[in-house]
Protein backbone atom coordinates (compact mmCIF):
# COMPACT_ATOMS: atom_id res chain seq x y z
CA UNK A 1 0.00 0.00 0.00
CA UNK A 2 2.87 2.14 0.67
CA UNK A 3 4.41 1.65 -2.31
CA UNK A 4 1.62 2.71 -4.06
CA UNK A 5 0.80 6.01 -2.45
CA UNK A 6 4.52 6.64 -3.52
CA UNK A 7 4.11 5.57 -6.85
CA UNK A 8 0.97 7.91 -7.02
CA UNK A 9 2.87 10.78 -5.66
CA UNK A 10 6.09 10.01 -8.16
CA UNK A 11 3.81 10.19 -11.18
CA UNK A 12 1.76 13.54 -9.45
CA UNK A 13 5.33 15.38 -8.91
CA UNK A 14 6.19 14.34 -12.30
CA UNK A 15 2.99 15.92 -13.97
CA UNK A 16 3.31 19.18 -12.30
CA UNK A 17 7.32 19.21 -12.92
CA UNK A 18 5.97 18.85 -16.52
CA UNK A 19 3.12 21.75 -15.93
CA UNK A 20 5.57 23.96 -14.51
CA UNK A 21 8.17 23.62 -17.44
CA UNK A 22 5.77 24.09 -20.28
CA UNK A 23 4.71 27.27 -17.95
CA UNK A 24 8.41 28.40 -18.03
CA UNK A 25 8.84 27.68 -21.45
CA UNK A 26 5.58 29.36 -22.71
CA UNK A 27 7.24 32.65 -20.84
CA UNK A 28 10.61 32.46 -22.08
CA UNK A 29 9.10 32.18 -25.57
CA UNK A 30 7.05 35.67 -24.59
CA UNK A 31 10.04 36.71 -23.35
CA UNK A 32 11.75 35.93 -26.85
CA UNK A 33 9.32 37.51 -28.71
CA UNK A 34 9.61 40.86 -26.96
CA UNK A 35 13.19 41.15 -27.23
CA UNK A 36 13.31 40.40 -30.89
CA UNK A 37 10.90 43.35 -31.36
CA UNK A 38 12.65 45.38 -29.03
CA UNK A 39 16.06 44.60 -31.09
CA UNK A 40 14.46 45.18 -34.32
CA UNK A 41 13.52 47.97 -33.45
CA UNK A 42 16.75 49.27 -32.00
CA UNK A 43 20.34 49.09 -34.28
CA UNK A 44 21.16 45.52 -34.74
CA UNK A 45 23.45 44.91 -32.25
CA UNK A 46 25.52 41.30 -31.14
CA UNK A 47 23.01 38.75 -31.18
CA UNK A 48 23.65 35.01 -31.46
CA UNK A 49 21.10 34.83 -34.77
CA UNK A 50 24.02 37.71 -36.28
CA UNK A 51 25.40 36.59 -39.48
CA UNK A 52 29.14 35.36 -38.63
CA UNK A 53 31.64 37.74 -39.88
CA UNK A 54 32.67 37.40 -43.75
CA UNK A 55 36.25 36.30 -42.76
CA UNK A 56 35.01 33.13 -42.69
CA UNK A 57 37.78 30.70 -44.28
CA UNK A 58 37.57 29.93 -47.86
CA UNK A 59 39.07 26.10 -48.52
CA UNK A 60 40.83 25.61 -51.28
CA UNK A 61 42.47 22.25 -50.35
CA UNK A 62 41.31 18.70 -49.10
CA UNK A 63 42.89 17.29 -45.94
CA UNK A 64 44.26 14.09 -45.75
CA UNK A 65 40.97 13.32 -43.34
CA UNK A 66 38.70 14.96 -45.49
CA UNK A 67 40.18 12.44 -48.19
CA UNK A 68 39.47 9.38 -46.28
CA UNK A 69 36.36 10.13 -45.30
CA UNK A 70 34.64 11.28 -48.76
CA UNK A 71 36.19 8.99 -50.69
CA UNK A 72 33.59 6.86 -51.38
CA UNK A 73 31.85 10.20 -52.87
CA UNK A 74 35.02 11.85 -53.87
CA UNK A 75 35.13 8.95 -56.68
CA UNK A 76 32.32 10.20 -58.75
CA UNK A 77 32.76 11.74 -61.78
CA UNK A 78 30.19 14.19 -61.29
CA UNK A 79 31.30 15.22 -57.73
CA UNK A 80 35.07 14.64 -57.37
CA UNK A 81 37.58 17.24 -55.41
CA UNK A 82 35.61 20.28 -56.51
CA UNK A 83 32.21 19.11 -55.24
CA UNK A 84 33.67 18.39 -51.82
CA UNK A 85 35.74 21.57 -51.72
CA UNK A 86 32.37 23.26 -52.71
CA UNK A 87 30.81 21.66 -50.00
CA UNK A 88 33.15 22.42 -47.16
CA UNK A 89 32.82 25.78 -47.81
CA UNK A 90 28.80 25.90 -48.14
CA UNK A 91 26.27 26.33 -45.11
CA UNK A 92 23.01 25.51 -45.13
CA UNK A 93 20.45 26.72 -43.04
CA UNK A 94 17.79 23.32 -41.84
CA UNK A 95 14.60 24.75 -40.71
CA UNK A 96 12.33 22.16 -38.31
CA UNK A 97 14.44 19.50 -36.67
CA UNK A 98 12.05 17.07 -36.88
CA UNK A 99 10.69 14.11 -39.26
CA UNK A 100 12.55 15.95 -42.37
CA UNK A 101 15.10 17.91 -40.83
CA UNK A 102 16.71 15.03 -38.82
CA UNK A 103 17.93 13.08 -41.68
CA UNK A 104 18.43 15.84 -44.13
CA UNK A 105 21.08 17.39 -41.40
CA UNK A 106 22.56 14.11 -40.82
CA UNK A 107 23.20 13.36 -44.55
CA UNK A 108 24.78 17.36 -45.01
CA UNK A 109 26.88 16.43 -42.18
CA UNK A 110 27.85 13.31 -42.86
CA UNK A 111 29.12 14.38 -46.71
CA UNK A 112 31.05 17.10 -45.38
CA UNK A 113 28.97 20.46 -45.25
CA UNK A 114 31.00 22.70 -43.83
CA UNK A 115 28.50 24.60 -41.71
CA UNK A 116 25.26 24.07 -40.77
CA UNK A 117 22.55 26.00 -38.82
CA UNK A 118 19.67 24.30 -36.78
CA UNK A 119 16.84 26.11 -36.43
CA UNK A 120 13.99 24.54 -33.66
CA UNK A 121 12.24 26.04 -30.69
CA UNK A 122 10.90 22.99 -29.74
CA UNK A 123 12.49 20.62 -26.95
CA UNK A 124 12.79 16.83 -27.14
CA UNK A 125 10.30 14.31 -26.57
CA UNK A 126 9.37 10.42 -26.82
CA UNK A 127 7.01 10.65 -29.23
CA UNK A 128 9.58 12.22 -31.87
CA UNK A 129 11.92 9.14 -32.20
CA UNK A 130 10.19 6.85 -34.33
CA UNK A 131 11.09 9.71 -36.91
CA UNK A 132 13.22 11.93 -36.07
CA UNK A 133 16.32 9.86 -35.85
CA UNK A 134 19.12 12.28 -34.16
CA UNK A 135 17.51 12.38 -31.00
CA UNK A 136 17.81 9.63 -28.28
CA UNK A 137 16.12 8.72 -24.90
CA UNK A 138 19.60 10.30 -22.82
CA UNK A 139 18.56 13.96 -24.18
CA UNK A 140 14.47 14.28 -23.78
CA UNK A 141 13.90 17.56 -22.65
CA UNK A 142 17.20 19.21 -24.89
CA UNK A 143 15.96 21.70 -27.10
CA UNK A 144 15.77 19.83 -30.73
CA UNK A 145 18.61 21.65 -31.91
CA UNK A 146 21.05 21.53 -29.10
CA UNK A 147 20.55 18.04 -29.28
CA UNK A 148 20.86 17.12 -33.23
CA UNK A 149 24.15 19.27 -33.00
CA UNK A 150 25.32 15.98 -30.33
CA UNK A 151 24.62 13.90 -32.52
CA UNK A 152 25.77 15.05 -35.52
CA UNK A 153 29.09 16.31 -34.25
CA UNK A 154 29.72 12.52 -33.18
CA UNK A 155 28.66 11.55 -37.21
CA UNK A 156 31.25 14.53 -38.43
CA UNK A 157 33.00 16.57 -35.77
CA UNK A 158 34.64 18.64 -38.92
CA UNK A 159 30.90 20.05 -39.65
CA UNK A 160 30.60 23.62 -37.83
CA UNK A 161 27.08 23.80 -36.39
CA UNK A 162 25.32 26.58 -35.11
CA UNK A 163 21.54 26.01 -33.05
CA UNK A 164 18.90 28.59 -33.32
CA UNK A 165 16.82 28.02 -30.84
CA UNK A 166 13.90 30.19 -32.04
CA UNK A 167 10.85 30.13 -33.49
CA UNK A 168 10.88 31.56 -36.64
CA UNK A 169 9.01 34.68 -37.32
CA UNK A 170 9.20 37.79 -39.19
CA UNK A 171 11.46 39.39 -36.90
CA UNK A 172 14.00 37.25 -37.16
CA UNK A 173 13.99 35.58 -39.95
CA UNK A 174 16.18 37.26 -42.46
CA UNK A 175 18.68 38.14 -39.74
CA UNK A 176 19.59 34.47 -39.21
CA UNK A 177 19.22 33.17 -43.21
CA UNK A 178 21.39 36.09 -44.48
CA UNK A 179 24.89 34.32 -43.96
CA UNK A 180 23.70 30.89 -45.94
CA UNK A 181 23.59 29.33 -48.97
CA UNK A 182 20.59 27.50 -48.98
CA UNK A 183 17.88 27.34 -46.72
CA UNK A 184 16.17 24.04 -46.09
CA UNK A 185 12.02 24.04 -44.98
CA UNK A 186 11.70 20.78 -42.95
CA UNK A 187 8.98 22.94 -40.93
CA UNK A 188 6.02 21.21 -39.84
CA UNK A 189 3.31 24.65 -40.53
CA UNK A 190 1.66 26.78 -43.10
CA UNK A 191 3.10 29.67 -41.84
CA UNK A 192 6.43 29.10 -41.70
CA UNK A 193 6.42 27.54 -44.79
CA UNK A 194 5.23 31.44 -46.32
CA UNK A 195 7.60 33.06 -44.07
CA UNK A 196 10.44 31.10 -45.38
CA UNK A 197 9.33 31.62 -49.12
CA UNK A 198 8.68 35.45 -49.02
CA UNK A 199 12.55 35.70 -46.72
CA UNK A 200 14.39 33.41 -49.18
CA UNK A 201 12.75 35.33 -52.02
CA UNK A 202 13.46 38.53 -50.49
CA UNK A 203 17.22 37.39 -49.83
CA UNK A 204 17.75 35.41 -53.08
CA UNK A 205 18.47 32.20 -51.54
CA UNK A 206 17.56 28.71 -53.03
CA UNK A 207 14.45 27.05 -50.87
CA UNK A 208 14.54 23.17 -50.48
CA UNK A 209 11.17 22.49 -49.55
CA UNK A 210 9.90 19.08 -48.16
CA UNK A 211 6.64 18.02 -46.70
CA UNK A 212 5.18 14.89 -45.55
CA UNK A 213 1.84 13.83 -43.87
CA UNK A 214 0.96 9.90 -43.17
CA UNK A 215 1.83 8.14 -46.22
CA UNK A 216 2.71 11.40 -48.56
CA UNK A 217 5.83 13.01 -49.42
CA UNK A 218 6.18 16.07 -51.43
CA UNK A 219 9.57 18.46 -52.75
CA UNK A 220 10.68 20.81 -54.84
CA UNK A 221 13.10 23.33 -54.46
CA UNK A 222 11.68 26.87 -54.95
CA UNK A 223 13.31 30.28 -55.81
CA UNK A 224 16.28 28.47 -57.91
CA UNK A 225 16.76 29.39 -61.75
CA UNK A 226 14.36 31.99 -61.90
CA UNK A 227 11.64 29.36 -61.00
CA UNK A 228 8.61 29.87 -59.39
CA UNK A 229 8.34 30.77 -55.19
CA UNK A 230 5.91 28.96 -52.99
CA UNK A 231 3.32 32.05 -52.93
CA UNK A 232 3.57 31.34 -57.14
CA UNK A 233 2.06 27.93 -56.73
CA UNK A 234 -0.22 28.74 -53.37
CA UNK A 235 -1.16 32.38 -53.72
CA UNK A 236 -3.87 31.52 -50.78
CA UNK A 237 -3.28 29.78 -47.59
CA UNK A 238 -5.33 26.87 -46.96
CA UNK A 239 -7.99 27.37 -44.65
CA UNK A 240 -7.12 26.28 -41.24
CA UNK A 241 -9.51 22.96 -41.14
CA UNK A 242 -8.13 21.54 -44.34
CA UNK A 243 -4.84 21.06 -42.54
CA UNK A 244 -3.24 18.33 -41.10
CA UNK A 245 -0.18 17.87 -38.90
CA UNK A 246 1.27 15.01 -37.98
CA UNK A 247 -0.28 14.87 -34.50
CA UNK A 248 -3.20 14.50 -35.51
CA UNK A 249 -2.95 12.67 -38.55
CA UNK A 250 0.37 10.13 -37.88
CA UNK A 251 3.28 9.87 -39.99
CA UNK A 252 5.60 6.92 -40.91
CA UNK A 253 9.34 7.58 -40.35
CA UNK A 254 10.31 5.91 -43.17
CA UNK A 255 8.23 8.52 -45.39
CA UNK A 256 9.81 11.47 -43.70
CA UNK A 257 12.69 9.81 -43.54
CA UNK A 258 12.77 9.43 -47.62
CA UNK A 259 11.77 13.36 -47.97
CA UNK A 260 14.54 14.53 -45.73
CA UNK A 261 17.15 12.47 -47.26
CA UNK A 262 16.21 14.05 -51.12
CA UNK A 263 16.24 17.54 -49.00
CA UNK A 264 19.68 16.82 -48.58
CA UNK A 265 20.41 15.79 -51.74
CA UNK A 266 19.11 18.23 -53.56
CA UNK A 267 21.10 20.95 -51.11
CA UNK A 268 23.98 19.42 -52.64
CA UNK A 269 23.35 19.87 -56.01
CA UNK A 270 22.09 23.11 -56.19
CA UNK A 271 25.59 23.61 -53.77
CA UNK A 272 28.20 21.36 -56.19
CA UNK A 273 26.24 22.41 -59.45
CA UNK A 274 25.33 18.83 -59.80
CA UNK A 275 22.66 17.13 -62.28
CA UNK A 276 19.20 18.67 -62.63
CA UNK A 277 17.79 20.30 -59.52
CA UNK A 278 13.89 19.50 -59.28
CA UNK A 279 13.10 23.33 -59.60
CA UNK A 280 9.70 24.03 -61.92
CA UNK A 281 8.86 20.35 -60.57
CA UNK A 282 7.25 18.87 -58.05
CA UNK A 283 8.00 15.62 -56.65
CA UNK A 284 5.02 13.55 -54.94
CA UNK A 285 6.04 10.19 -53.16
CA UNK A 286 3.24 8.14 -52.31
CA UNK A 287 4.76 5.90 -49.81
CA UNK A 288 1.51 3.22 -49.68
CA UNK A 289 2.00 2.49 -53.50
CA UNK A 290 5.55 3.44 -53.55
CA UNK A 291 5.43 5.50 -56.70
CA UNK A 292 7.24 8.91 -57.38
CA UNK A 293 5.66 11.45 -59.74
CA UNK A 294 7.11 14.32 -61.04
CA UNK A 295 4.54 16.82 -61.72
CA UNK A 296 5.98 19.85 -64.07
CA UNK A 297 4.48 22.96 -62.14
CA UNK A 298 4.02 26.40 -62.93
CA UNK A 299 6.56 29.03 -63.89
CA UNK A 300 7.14 32.29 -61.52
CA UNK A 301 3.30 34.06 -61.14
CA UNK A 302 3.74 37.46 -63.23
CA UNK A 303 1.79 39.05 -60.69
CA UNK A 304 3.42 37.32 -57.86
CA UNK A 305 3.15 39.74 -54.47
CA UNK A 306 6.91 38.89 -53.48
CA UNK A 307 8.62 37.36 -56.66
CA UNK A 308 7.56 39.56 -59.28
CA UNK A 309 8.93 42.10 -61.15
CA UNK A 310 6.30 44.32 -59.31
CA UNK A 311 5.70 43.19 -55.63
CA UNK A 312 3.29 44.21 -53.48
CA UNK A 313 5.24 42.42 -50.33
CA UNK A 314 8.80 43.93 -49.96
CA UNK A 315 9.02 43.28 -45.91
CA UNK A 316 8.11 40.44 -43.81
CA UNK A 317 4.46 40.07 -42.76
CA UNK A 318 2.72 38.57 -39.83
CA UNK A 319 2.54 35.09 -41.49
CA UNK A 320 0.69 34.00 -37.95
CA UNK A 321 -2.61 36.32 -39.00
CA UNK A 322 -2.16 36.00 -42.82
CA UNK A 323 -2.53 32.14 -42.40
CA UNK A 324 -5.06 32.36 -39.59
CA UNK A 325 -2.70 29.76 -38.11
CA UNK A 326 0.00 29.27 -35.39
CA UNK A 327 3.38 28.65 -36.79
CA UNK A 328 3.57 25.55 -34.71
CA UNK A 329 2.04 22.30 -35.45
CA UNK A 330 0.31 21.96 -32.24
CA UNK A 331 -3.57 21.85 -31.65
CA UNK A 332 -5.42 24.98 -29.51
CA UNK A 333 -7.77 23.88 -26.96
CA UNK A 334 -11.00 25.00 -28.88
CA UNK A 335 -14.06 26.07 -26.71
CA UNK A 336 -17.09 25.44 -28.63
CA UNK A 337 -19.22 24.77 -25.85
CA UNK A 338 -20.08 26.46 -23.03
CA UNK A 339 -18.18 25.04 -19.79
CA UNK A 340 -22.03 24.26 -18.02
CA UNK A 341 -22.81 21.52 -21.35
CA UNK A 342 -19.40 19.83 -20.43
CA UNK A 343 -18.65 17.52 -17.78
CA UNK A 344 -14.84 17.15 -16.06
CA UNK A 345 -13.54 13.85 -16.34
CA UNK A 346 -13.45 13.43 -12.36
CA UNK A 347 -16.78 14.57 -12.32
CA UNK A 348 -17.59 11.68 -14.98
CA UNK A 349 -15.85 9.20 -12.95
CA UNK A 350 -17.52 10.07 -9.62
CA UNK A 351 -21.17 10.60 -10.92
CA UNK A 352 -22.28 9.15 -14.05
CA UNK A 353 -19.69 6.03 -15.04
CA UNK A 354 -21.69 3.59 -12.62
CA UNK A 355 -24.68 4.88 -13.96
CA UNK A 356 -26.79 3.73 -17.18
CA UNK A 357 -25.08 5.87 -19.63
CA UNK A 358 -24.16 5.80 -23.44
CA UNK A 359 -20.28 6.53 -23.97
CA UNK A 360 -19.30 7.20 -27.51
CA UNK A 361 -15.63 7.84 -28.48
CA UNK A 362 -15.45 10.02 -31.24
CA UNK A 363 -11.88 9.10 -32.51
CA UNK A 364 -10.85 7.28 -35.50
CA UNK A 365 -10.52 3.51 -35.07
CA UNK A 366 -6.89 3.03 -35.27
CA UNK A 367 -6.70 5.20 -32.18
CA UNK A 368 -9.56 3.70 -30.50
CA UNK A 369 -7.71 0.28 -31.09
CA UNK A 370 -4.55 1.82 -29.16
CA UNK A 371 -6.72 2.27 -25.71
CA UNK A 372 -10.40 3.11 -24.66
CA UNK A 373 -12.50 3.51 -21.70
CA UNK A 374 -14.42 0.84 -20.21
CA UNK A 375 -17.90 0.48 -22.25
CA UNK A 376 -17.07 3.02 -24.67
CA UNK A 377 -18.55 2.48 -28.25
CA UNK A 378 -16.60 3.78 -30.99
CA UNK A 379 -18.71 6.16 -33.38
CA UNK A 380 -15.84 8.06 -35.37
CA UNK A 381 -16.59 11.88 -35.82
CA UNK A 382 -17.36 11.45 -39.27
CA UNK A 383 -20.28 8.50 -38.53
CA UNK A 384 -21.63 11.12 -36.29
CA UNK A 385 -21.86 14.27 -38.84
CA UNK A 386 -22.99 12.33 -41.55
CA UNK A 387 -25.82 10.57 -38.96
CA UNK A 388 -25.38 6.99 -40.12
CA UNK A 389 -24.76 6.31 -36.43
CA UNK A 390 -28.71 7.05 -35.86
CA UNK A 391 -29.47 3.80 -37.05
CA UNK A 392 -27.11 1.90 -34.77
CA UNK A 393 -28.47 3.27 -31.21
CA UNK A 394 -32.14 4.00 -32.52
CA UNK A 395 -33.85 2.22 -29.73
CA UNK A 396 -30.78 3.18 -27.03
CA UNK A 397 -31.78 7.28 -28.34
CA UNK A 398 -35.40 6.66 -27.98
CA UNK A 399 -34.71 7.41 -24.17
CA UNK A 400 -34.82 10.74 -23.26
CA UNK A 401 -33.39 10.36 -20.05
CA UNK A 402 -30.40 8.36 -21.20
CA UNK A 403 -27.49 10.55 -20.35
CA UNK A 404 -24.83 10.66 -23.77
CA UNK A 405 -21.39 11.15 -23.23
CA UNK A 406 -18.99 12.01 -25.76
CA UNK A 407 -15.21 11.47 -25.85
CA UNK A 408 -11.81 12.12 -27.52
CA UNK A 409 -8.43 12.41 -27.36
CA UNK A 410 -8.01 16.17 -26.29
CA UNK A 411 -11.52 17.44 -26.18
CA UNK A 412 -11.93 19.40 -29.44
CA UNK A 413 -13.78 16.97 -31.48
CA UNK A 414 -15.70 15.51 -29.10
CA UNK A 415 -17.39 19.26 -28.85
CA UNK A 416 -17.94 19.69 -32.46
CA UNK A 417 -20.04 15.98 -32.52
CA UNK A 418 -22.15 17.13 -28.85
CA UNK A 419 -23.14 19.95 -31.26
CA UNK A 420 -24.13 17.60 -33.91
CA UNK A 421 -25.68 14.94 -31.78
CA UNK A 422 -27.81 17.86 -29.62
CA UNK A 423 -28.87 19.57 -32.78
CA UNK A 424 -30.63 15.90 -34.10
CA UNK A 425 -32.20 14.98 -29.56
CA UNK A 426 -32.49 18.89 -28.42
CA UNK A 427 -34.36 17.16 -25.53
CA UNK A 428 -31.76 14.53 -24.26
CA UNK A 429 -28.41 15.69 -22.25
CA UNK A 430 -25.63 14.96 -24.49
CA UNK A 431 -22.36 16.68 -23.19
CA UNK A 432 -18.29 15.70 -23.84
CA UNK A 433 -15.37 15.04 -21.92
CA UNK A 434 -13.07 18.55 -21.30
CA UNK A 435 -9.99 17.38 -22.44
CA UNK A 436 -10.52 14.04 -23.46
CA UNK A 437 -8.66 10.98 -22.84
CA UNK A 438 -5.00 13.29 -21.88
CA UNK A 439 -7.62 14.58 -18.98
CA UNK A 440 -8.34 10.84 -17.72
CA UNK A 441 -4.71 10.18 -17.82
CA UNK A 442 -3.69 13.34 -16.46
CA UNK A 443 -6.46 13.29 -13.28
CA UNK A 444 -7.99 10.31 -13.43
CA UNK A 445 -5.87 7.25 -14.15
CA UNK A 446 -2.00 7.98 -14.77
CA UNK A 447 -1.53 4.35 -16.38
CA UNK A 448 -3.80 5.05 -19.18
CA UNK A 449 -1.82 5.37 -22.22
CA UNK A 450 -1.32 8.53 -23.56
CA UNK A 451 -0.61 9.56 -27.31
CA UNK B 1 -20.15 14.99 -65.80
CA UNK B 2 -23.01 16.93 -67.83
CA UNK B 3 -21.75 17.09 -71.44
CA UNK B 4 -22.27 18.61 -75.11
CA UNK B 5 -20.40 17.49 -78.02
CA UNK B 6 -17.64 14.58 -77.45
CA UNK B 7 -16.97 12.89 -73.96
CA UNK B 8 -13.77 10.70 -72.89
CA UNK B 9 -12.81 8.80 -69.90
CA UNK B 10 -9.65 10.17 -68.05
CA UNK B 11 -8.47 9.06 -64.32
CA UNK B 12 -8.65 10.85 -61.93
CA UNK B 13 -5.67 10.43 -59.17
CA UNK B 14 -6.32 12.37 -55.64
CA UNK B 15 -3.14 12.62 -53.31
CA UNK B 16 -3.00 13.49 -49.88
CA UNK B 17 -5.77 15.55 -48.28
CA UNK B 18 -8.00 15.32 -51.78
CA UNK B 19 -7.75 11.48 -51.18
CA UNK B 20 -9.47 12.02 -47.70
CA UNK B 21 -12.32 14.11 -49.19
CA UNK B 22 -12.97 12.12 -52.62
CA UNK B 23 -12.53 8.45 -49.92
CA UNK B 24 -10.55 7.19 -53.24
CA UNK B 25 -6.84 7.43 -54.47
CA UNK B 26 -8.23 7.11 -58.01
CA UNK B 27 -11.57 7.51 -60.01
CA UNK B 28 -12.67 7.28 -63.44
CA UNK B 29 -14.87 10.25 -64.55
CA UNK B 30 -15.95 11.05 -68.07
CA UNK B 31 -15.02 14.46 -69.17
CA UNK B 32 -16.22 16.57 -72.23
CA UNK B 33 -13.10 16.46 -74.48
CA UNK B 34 -12.75 19.94 -74.48
CA UNK B 35 -13.58 22.14 -71.29
CA UNK B 36 -12.13 25.07 -69.75
CA UNK B 37 -9.94 24.58 -66.77
CA UNK B 38 -12.22 26.17 -64.27
CA UNK B 39 -15.19 24.50 -64.88
CA UNK B 40 -13.61 20.77 -64.62
CA UNK B 41 -12.09 22.14 -61.61
CA UNK B 42 -16.12 23.10 -60.17
CA UNK B 43 -16.92 20.07 -61.50
CA UNK B 44 -14.66 18.26 -59.49
CA UNK B 45 -14.68 20.17 -56.85
CA UNK B 46 -18.93 19.37 -56.39
CA UNK B 47 -18.47 16.02 -57.40
CA UNK B 48 -15.39 14.78 -54.81
CA UNK B 49 -16.77 16.87 -51.91
CA UNK B 50 -13.31 19.17 -52.50
CA UNK B 51 -14.97 22.80 -51.69
CA UNK B 52 -12.57 22.90 -48.43
CA UNK B 53 -9.63 22.64 -50.16
CA UNK B 54 -10.57 24.12 -53.87
CA UNK B 55 -8.45 27.18 -53.77
CA UNK B 56 -5.47 25.21 -52.57
CA UNK B 57 -5.06 22.39 -54.96
CA UNK B 58 -2.62 21.72 -57.79
CA UNK B 59 -4.58 20.26 -61.00
CA UNK B 60 -2.50 18.38 -63.19
CA UNK B 61 -3.09 17.24 -66.35
CA UNK B 62 -0.69 14.19 -67.59
CA UNK B 63 1.86 15.62 -65.13
CA UNK B 64 1.44 19.07 -65.87
CA UNK B 65 0.72 21.71 -63.90
CA UNK B 66 -2.90 23.65 -65.34
CA UNK B 67 -1.17 27.43 -65.25
CA UNK B 68 -4.43 29.24 -65.59
CA UNK B 69 -7.51 28.16 -65.07
CA UNK B 70 -8.93 30.21 -67.77
CA UNK B 71 -7.48 27.95 -70.54
CA UNK B 72 -9.36 25.28 -72.35
CA UNK B 73 -8.42 21.76 -71.75
CA UNK B 74 -8.22 19.02 -74.42
CA UNK B 75 -8.45 15.37 -73.35
CA UNK B 76 -7.70 12.22 -75.17
CA UNK B 77 -9.27 8.78 -73.93
CA UNK B 78 -7.46 7.67 -71.27
CA UNK B 79 -5.67 10.82 -69.62
CA UNK B 80 -4.67 11.26 -66.03
CA UNK B 81 -5.99 13.93 -64.14
CA UNK B 82 -3.80 14.58 -60.49
CA UNK B 83 -5.26 16.68 -57.88
CA UNK B 84 -2.46 17.83 -55.48
CA UNK B 85 -3.19 20.07 -52.49
CA UNK B 86 -0.19 20.79 -50.91
CA UNK B 87 1.39 19.01 -47.68
CA UNK B 88 2.79 21.03 -44.87
CA UNK B 89 3.48 18.41 -42.20
CA UNK B 90 7.14 16.96 -41.21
Amino acid sequence: MIELGVEEERTKLKREIAELRAALYSKEQSLLYLDEIVSAAAARGVDEDAPESPTRTLHTKLTNDDIARYSRQLILPDFGVQGQLKLKNSSVLIVGMGGLGCPAAQYLAAAGCGHLGLVDYDHVERSNFHRQILHSETRVGWTKPDSARFALLELNPHCEIRSHVRLLNRFNALNIIRSYDVVLDCSDNVATRYLLSDACVMLQKPLVSGSALKMDGQLTVYNYANGPCYRCLYPVPPPKESVTNCGDGGVLGAVTGTIGAMQALEAIKVIVGLGDVLAGRLLIFDGSTSLFRNIRIRNKRPNCHVCSAQPLITQLIDYEMFCGMRANDKDAEQNLLSVGDRLKVKEYQEQLQTQQHLLIDVRPPAEFEICQLPGAVNVPLAEILDDSYIKRFGSQLEDKDLPIILLCRRGNDSQIAVQHVRSRFPKHSIRDLIGGLHAWTNTVDPSFPIY
Amino acid sequence: MPTDGPVVNVHVLFFAKSRELARTPRSEVDVPAQIVASELLEQLVARFDLTSIRDNLILAHNETYIENLSDKIHFKEGDELAIIPPLSGG
